[in-house]
């Protein structure tokens, strides 16, 4: 028997028996990402993101969502403050069941359209309105839109926490990271070496 | 990294009747038609029940799956290997964030599926009950294991709950790099000095019963995955899912001169299907039910981490924006 060398068994204190069940929000308030691959693509969501701060929700989701190659920004919105729609089949719009409204005015707010089911949200357009639902309305009267859309997410625009001109040093140095790739882990000479040698 | 045996429970179908029978075949034919289902919409509440379970034990299995590799990194033979491990064991925790989002969406809480993991009530992939004596042990389970888990992620990535799938297919790419990594660090070993020859080929003895148990017991014995097939949460079977790993490592096993330790190992040339000595199935039952060489040592590393950072979590969330539980949307 080979005796166990795990630095975790020799030298932490493990803790055994039960452990109380967790107190409501433990694991920290939800939060969602949206992420920009390349200027100048929308910005498409990306996926949840537990923290205690729009801040610190940013830090988590740049090492969660953007370990790799490139990024331009990310947005970040707490998902209590998103508004969703209900869901369509594929090809009938959700729009049909809003009114049309050109004139709009008051807050901004920013639209978030699924085409897709399986795929994700991303902008679409940002309208100004006085309410969530005339938010709606003008979204349909002033955003463009080729495909029938079968999902809306919209926010108040100064609810969203965005990267700035000046954050993107935080990806400078994410190409440099080679061990975190794939290509960067060839070992067809090495196997060719070796079957050379067997065969002598 | 995650396996096909999923262990779900028993599917019984009665519980279908109570469901509106016209939004089921709405639900039944969209997904028949190949569209995904989303958060919001109509779902029989087994779908949801499986759906949960699967998506969670998944992503347990990446955060208990950190780690016996995670134990390695500051064991690694040299900076390189050290930071493609650290950054491996950051991907595998990632995953396990990406999953328990995309379980939370159908309505199970993430401080609810770690209660379950630390009592026991939820399970992981059993392959990580299993000890890891040396680094050729993680060499194996960089490559030959996340390979496992890769066969199985492409092809759920393929199935009908949308936020599961683009979970899945965030982490095939990432799974990617943890296969030449894994792939690279065995070359190395088995091609270099007899000392690192044997290692290897010990570690790849120690593991090859458990590895053939990681896809889950035979089709013959895994009964009611008929529905779970038909709404597309189960993908494969776990008899493919075995076939489908052997036929893409075996022969790479070979190349490198080592043996698998199984005489019986072969590929039957008239059905297309590998031959091999079945792993002892009772094994596996009594190590998934908690008597494994490793499963209390793995709960008390995370029950540990759990009563260490308590006070952090308590800390931190004094200071949170807000303090009302919401769903991840997608």
């Amino acid at each position: 028997m080979i005796e166990m060398i795990d630095p975790r068994l020799t030298r932490l204190d493990l803790q055994t028996g039960e452990v109380p069940a967790k107190t409501k929000l433990d694991q920290l308030p939800t939060y969602e990402a949206f992420v920009q691959a390349k200027e100048p693509r929308p910005f498409k969501h990306e996926g949840g993101i537990h923290a205690t701060s729009i801040n610190m929700a940013l830090i988590f989701a740049k090492e969660q969502y953007t370990r790799r190659g490139s990024c331009s920004g990310i947005w970040i919105i707490s998902t209590k403050d998103i508004i969703v729609t209900d869901i369509t089949d594929n090809s009938l719009d959700i729009y049909d069941r809003f009114d049309e409204i050109q004139d709009c005015d008051g807050d901004e707010y920013t639209i978030f359209h699924m085409t897709k089911r399986g795929s994700q949200h991303s902008f679409a357009g940002t309208v100004k309105a006085s309410s969530p639902e005339n938010a709606l309305s003008c979204a349909k009267g002033n955003i463009e839109r080729k495909k029938p859309v079968l999902n809306i997410w919209l926010v108040k625009t100064a609810n969203i926490h965005k990267t700035t001109e000046e954050d993107k040093v935080l990806w400078t140095t994410t190409p440099e990271k080679l061990f975190r790739e794939a290509i960067d882990y060839k070992t067809s000479d090495k196997l060719k070496q070796f079957k050379e040698a067997q065969r002598k | 990294m995650y396996g096909g045996g999923y262990l779900f429970e028993k599917t019984n179908t009665s519980e279908l009747e109570n469901e509106d029978q016209e939004l089921l075949a709405i639900f039944e034919a969209r997904i028949a038609r190949g569209e995904k289902i989303e958060p919001n919409d109509w779902m029989p509440a087994l779908y949801r029940k499986q759906l949960i379970r699967m998506i969670e034990q998944h992503a347990h299995s990446e955060i208990i799956g950190a780690l016996p590799e995670g134990s390695w990194i500051t064991r690694a033979p040299g900076f390189k290997r050290k930071l493609g491990l650290m950054a491996k064991v950051q991907d595998e925790v990632g995953h396990g964030q990406l999953l328990y989002s995309a379980a939370e969406t159908l309505g199970k809480t993430r401080e609810a599926m770690i209660d379950d993991l630390l009592s026991g009530r939820s399970k992981y992939s059993n392959i990580f009950n299993y000890p890891v004596y040396t680094w050729a042990d993680s060499c194996f389970i960089s490559w030959l294991v996340d390979a496992g888990a890769i066969v199985n992620q492409v092809a759920n990535s393929k199935g009908s709950y949308g936020p599961y799938c683009r979970a899945l297919e965030r982490i095939c790419i990432e799974e990617s790099f943890h296969l030449k990594f894994g792939h690279h660090a065995v070359t190395y070993l088995a091609t270099g000095t007899s000392e690192q020859q044997k290692m290897m080929q010990e570690a790849l003895n120690r593991w090859w019963p458990p590895m053939l148990q990681f896809f889950g017991p035979p089709d013959k014995e895994s009964v009611h995955t008929e529905i779970l097939m038909r709404w597309k949460v189960k993908m494969l079977s776990n008899d493919d899912t075995r076939q489908q790993w052997l036929d893409m490592y075996v022969p790479k096993i070979w190349e490198l001169g080592l043996t698998i330790p199984d005489e019986k190992l072969k590929k039957n040339e008239d059905t297309g299907k590998w031959e091999y000595t079945e792993p002892d199935w009772e094994e596996f039952i009594r190590v998934i039910n908690g008597n494994g060489p490793c499963n209390e040592e793995r709960l008390n590393v995370r029950k540990t981490a759990e009563k260490r950072g308590k006070w952090v979590r308590k800390a931190i969330l004094g200071t949170a924006e807000y303090k009302e539980y919401v769903a991840p949307l997608a």
